[in-house]
């Protein structure tokens, strides 16, 4: 039986005038955007905007930083991505153990760095960074290894906002694990234990399977998000040294609001939107086939 | 059967400890720093507990910064938005959820896929569209963008699924409403998913950095993120200062979270992520 | 009955309208926003029935918040403005001409540095009037140049570089200089450039980064990091400065009392001296200016402000409360400035300092001069391939 249009109006209204104004329509403007030189100059008198079809992406095909930033966000993604799931995932197996003590201190431990402002994060880890004066190569001094300089050398940068992303996401995938995990019948561990198999079969055969749209979840969103990375490196390096640490959005942030190339900026912004939406149905269909 | 041998519980307990111990340790750097002198905070190996504390860093910033009002503006702006989310996605979740019509899942899918879509997408065109409304540098700036969230009506509209269709239908008929089978069943059903999207969406919004920076330049509407990287800038030397000011930052935030955690867990597990 | 309470209203109304007040509102950052309103008081006093509004805004947001002023409509009457700035938002069309002012006025281009004059011309017409400036000399210790043999600052581009190898030769971890070499430096740079006798624009517009003299000037500054003359990454410049590390560095007049605060233990042990000479000893002069909005409606009130900011008296007093230097050359004449031993090197070095080209792409350009610099830094080209890629990014930019 329908429900009558006032309630699905009442309803889903809201939201969707919501997300058709905030959302919606500014991403077909965006589009729109992409396709003129909107620049300084027109600020203040849009009808200056011309309109030069599809200049802006010839542009970005030949943009050398862009391919560059594009490089260093995929090389965020493909590293931080499995080291972070399998770190969450361990760290959720262990603390689903019954024998496991102290659960709620590591639960609001690791649940610590996402709740956190990353402004002042940054601020610390930078600090930590410092080649000098931080805390990290002090450490690794004490095991006689002389810390290389992490943000001031290219080809550490990129690994030092990699390390940020990934300390920060481990804690929340941890957690989001261990609901999933809580959501395995425990009897099912009970008969495999009877039949003899032993904890790594057991983790093999019932909790990868049964945590399967759980693990789909989180590396669907992981891919979402790690693809729009800016704030980590917005604060560390601001994009340096050498551009090791510009990701795409980061460009998209210098084009559009340090030089009002907003046009410029607004065809990278269509570029990621299409990039996000293949590899998240990628993801998708890859993962209803199994 | 039933016994863990002790090697293995130091070994986890030993992992588990190493995790939460590199969480933590730049909260306590930051805690520390924030009650040290210049001179200080620079001292090889790093001292841990300062031998001169000083409340001067929380004093000087209290004096110049004032952080009262972006304090007051990030509260007013993250309750807000939390507040109307929760209502517009709950609404939205159960109408998805339990409500028949042509192209509902078709609908869905549509908002679903605006989750693909980065922030900073739309940022441009609502910053313009916000310009035309007379909205930037207003509450209703800060606040408006995030109340749309399709994450949290996602989110909301897996939980609602799994509240057993007879209990809606025995309200039906009785004669029960749309409206109150949402207010009287659903709402009071949903608690720990809305408490789950209460704390993310709190979390998140409070934490907001970008859109604040460049929505509100106002120094009166400056909400706390955007004024300590405004602080950051100011005393870009002393760091003791932007120290005291990152506690300033996390510290109602990690007491929210420390208060409602509880909920947090369960409404995940609740949810059933089973997609 | 009736007739009172009208006469009360009339009253009422007479009295409300005339003590109206004209608000001035004006938008001042960082440390001048600080102190702006004990001049404010002084001009209110001055001025009865008008009231000055400060709204104070960090540097690290001003660029960001005038920029949305702009696109929202949302500006106040009189703004600082960096002199970096005048182009980008100037090519906006929000600035007030100012020519017509000028010429009913005490103000004129004579009466400032030709350094600073430059920020305030766009396109032919004046849109700024200059209210402090800053300019870039070299800061050292001189006890520490004494130990290697300089009982002087170095003087001349050989100088420099034969202290800093001597310095950098005292141990590990100790350098000579503080250079920037990542982000955005182009401030910072183009005074080599302009030492050497470069430039990035020749008179009809032509790009002529690849002239010798421009290379000379990436080479001379990248060495300083290829031999280790300069640090990369890490430590905080105040502590190496007072410790010995980092014996001398660039920068600006608010330094003076920053090392006083921060790291008093080394006071009496340092000084400044002027840039070091190749062909000339040109710096970077900055600074602010004052901009009105044309969306204002008290254009003639802020005009006033700006005339009462620009007495040589009222130079001297704001001189005197945040030592922010004066724009207005006659200023320096007096014995508080000619006396005081760093304020006369500044003076002096005013005398020849230059500003970036006053072009809305400057921003655009400073981070191509920054990339490839850095490139050379890092050793990734050479300065003459370094240069000619720099060549085509700014014949791109202002195309």
């Amino acid at each position: 039986m329908k429900t009558s249009w006032v309630w699905i109006l009442t309803f889903v209204g809201p939201a969707l005038i919501l997300l058709m104004v905030f959302l919606i329509i500014p991403i077909f403007a965006s589009f729109y955007l992409s396709f003129t030189d909107f620049n300084v100059f027109v600020m203040t008198d849009w009808s200056r905007a011309k309109f030069i079809g599809l200049q802006n992406f010839v542009e970005l095909l030949k943009d050398e930083l862009f391919w560059k930033a594009l490089m260093n966000t995929f090389y965020c993604l493909v590293v931080a991505m499995p080291v972070t799931v399998v770190l969450s995932l361990t760290c959720a197996v262990l603390l689903n153990r019954k024998q496991t003590k102290f659960k709620n201190f590591f639960k609001v431990s690791f649940f610590l760095p996402f709740v956190t402002n990353t402004v002042a994060i940054a601020i610390v880890w930078s600090w930590i960074l410092n080649p000098s004066y931080g805390l990290l190569n002090w450490f690794l001094s004490l095991f006689g290894v002389k810390g290389p300089n992490w943000l001031g050398d290219p080809k550490w940068a990129m690994p030092s906002v990699i390390m940020l992303v990934i300390w920060k996401a481990v804690g929340y995938n941890t957690i989001l694990f261990l609901a999933g995990l809580q959501n395995i019948p425990d009897f099912l561990y009970e008969a495999a234990e009877l039949d003899g198999a032993s904890p790594w079969q057991r983790f093999w055969y019932i909790t990868l399977p049964m945590l399967k749209p759980t693990t789909v979840f989180v590396t669907t969103m992981m891919i979402i998000g790690y693809l729009q990375l800016f704030e980590e490196p917005y604060m560390l390096t601001q994009g340096g040294p050498l551009n090791s640490t510009l990701s795409i959005v980061l460009y998209l942030y210098r084009q559009g609001f340090k030089f009002f190339k907003l046009g410029y900026a607004s065809s990278i912004a269509v570029i990621l939107f299409l990039m996000i939406s293949a590899l998240t149905l990628l993801r998708l269909k890859l993962a209803g086939r199994k | 059967m039933g016994k863990t041998s002790s090697l293995r519980q130091v070994a986890v307990h030993g992992f588990l400890f190493v995790m939460a111990v590199a969480m933590i340790l730049p909260f306590l750097w930051m805690i520390s720093t924030s009650f040290k002198t210049p001179a200080e905070i620079f001292v090889l190996p790093p001292r841990w507990i300062p031998k001169d504390p000083t409340i001067e860093n929380y004093r000087e910033l209290f004096a110049s910064i004032k952080f009262g009002r972006p304090f007051i503006n990030t509260v007013i702006v993250a309750s807000s938005i939390t507040f109307f989310s929760l209502l517009v996605s709950s609404m939205a979740g159960y109408a998805f959820a339990k409500f028949r019509f042509k192209g509902r899942d078709k609908l869905f899918f549509l908002i679903l896929a605006t989750l693909m879509v980065p922030g900073q997408m739309t940022i441009i065109p609502v910053f313009l569209l916000l310009r035309q409304l007379g909205l930037l540098n207003t509450y209703a700036g800060l606040i408006l963008p995030g109340v749309a969230s399709a994450f949290n009506i996602f989110f909301m509209r897996q939980f609602i699924m799994s509240i057993p269709n007879e209990l809606i239908e025995a309200a039906k008929i009785d004669g029960a409403k749309e409206s109150f089978i949402y207010f009287c069943i659903i709402l009071p059903l949903s608690k720990p998913a809305l408490t789950t999207i209460a704390i993310f969406t709190f979390t998140g919004s409070w934490n907001s950095f970008l859109w604040p920076l460049i929505i509100a330049q106002d120094e009166r509407m400056y909400t706390l993120p955007v004024a300590v990287s405004v602080l950051a800038g100011q005393y870009g030397e002393n760091l003791g200062i932007q120290m005291a000011g990152s506690c300033i930052v996390i510290a109602p935030i990690l007491v929210f979270f420390l208060f409602v955690q509880r909920y947090f867990i369960k409404g995940i597990a609740l949810t059933g992520l089973k997609g | 009955m009736r007739r009172g309470f009208l006469i009360l209203l009339l009253v009422f109304v007479l009295v409300t309208f005339s003590s109206a007040e004209r608000i001035l509102q004006i938008w001042a950052m960082g440390e001048e926003a600080k102190n702006l309103n004990v001049m404010a008081e002084r001009f209110m006093k001055e001025n009865p029935g008008v009231k000055v509004e400060i709204q104070a805004i960090p540097w690290s947001a001003a660029y960001d918040k005038i920029l949305t002023g702009i696109a929202g409509m949302q500006l106040p009457d009189l703004a600082q403005m960096g002199t970096t700035w005048m182009a980008p938002f100037g090519a906006m069309g929000v600035f007030e001409e100012l020519s017509s002012y000028i010429r009913d006025s005490f103000i004129s281009k004579d009466i400032f540095f030709e350094g600073s004059w430059q920020t305030v011309e766009l396109n032919g017409g004046v849109y700024g009037i200059p209210w402090y400036v800053d300019v870039r000399v070299m800061f050292y210790r001189t006890d520490v140049l004494k130990e290697v043999g300089y009982d002087h600052a170095p003087q001349t581009w050989e100088e420099l570089y034969d202290a800093a190898k001597k310095l950098a030769a005292r141990g590990e971890n100790m350098y000579a200089v503080s250079l920037l070499y990542t982000g955005v430096f182009g401030n910072e740079f183009m005074p080599f450039v302009w030492q050497a006798g470069g430039r990035i624009f020749d008179e009809r517009g032509k790009v002529r980064v690849t002239d010798p003299e421009f290379v000379e000037a990436i080479e001379y500054y990248a060495r300083f990091f290829w031999e280790e003359l300069a640090p990369i990454g890490g430590g905080n410049l105040f502590q190496d400065f007072a410790s010995g590390a980092v014996p001398i560095f660039f920068s600006g007049p608010w330094m003076v009392s920053m090392i006083d605060q921060q790291t008093p233990e080394i006071k009496g042990k340092w000084s400044v001296a002027l840039m070091p000479k190749k062909k000339t000893r040109t710096s970077f002069v900055g600074g602010s200016n004052w901009v009105i909005f044309n969306t204002s409606k008290n254009k003639d009130l802020a005009w006033k402000f700006i005339e009462f900011m620009t007495k040589p008296e009222n130079q001297l007093k704001w001189y005197k409360i945040v030592a922010s230097l004066p724009a207005v050359k006659s200023v320096w004449e007096y014995p508080e400035l000619a006396n005081n031993p760093i304020m006369k090197v500044l003076g002096e070095q005013l005398r020849d300092a230059k500003s970036p080209p006053n072009i809305p792409q400057w921003e655009e350009i400073a981070n191509a001069i920054s990339r490839r610099v850095e490139e050379v830094i890092y050793k990734r080209r050479t300065p003459q391939k370094a240069a000619e890629m720099l060549k085509k990014d700014i014949e791109k930019i202002v195309r």
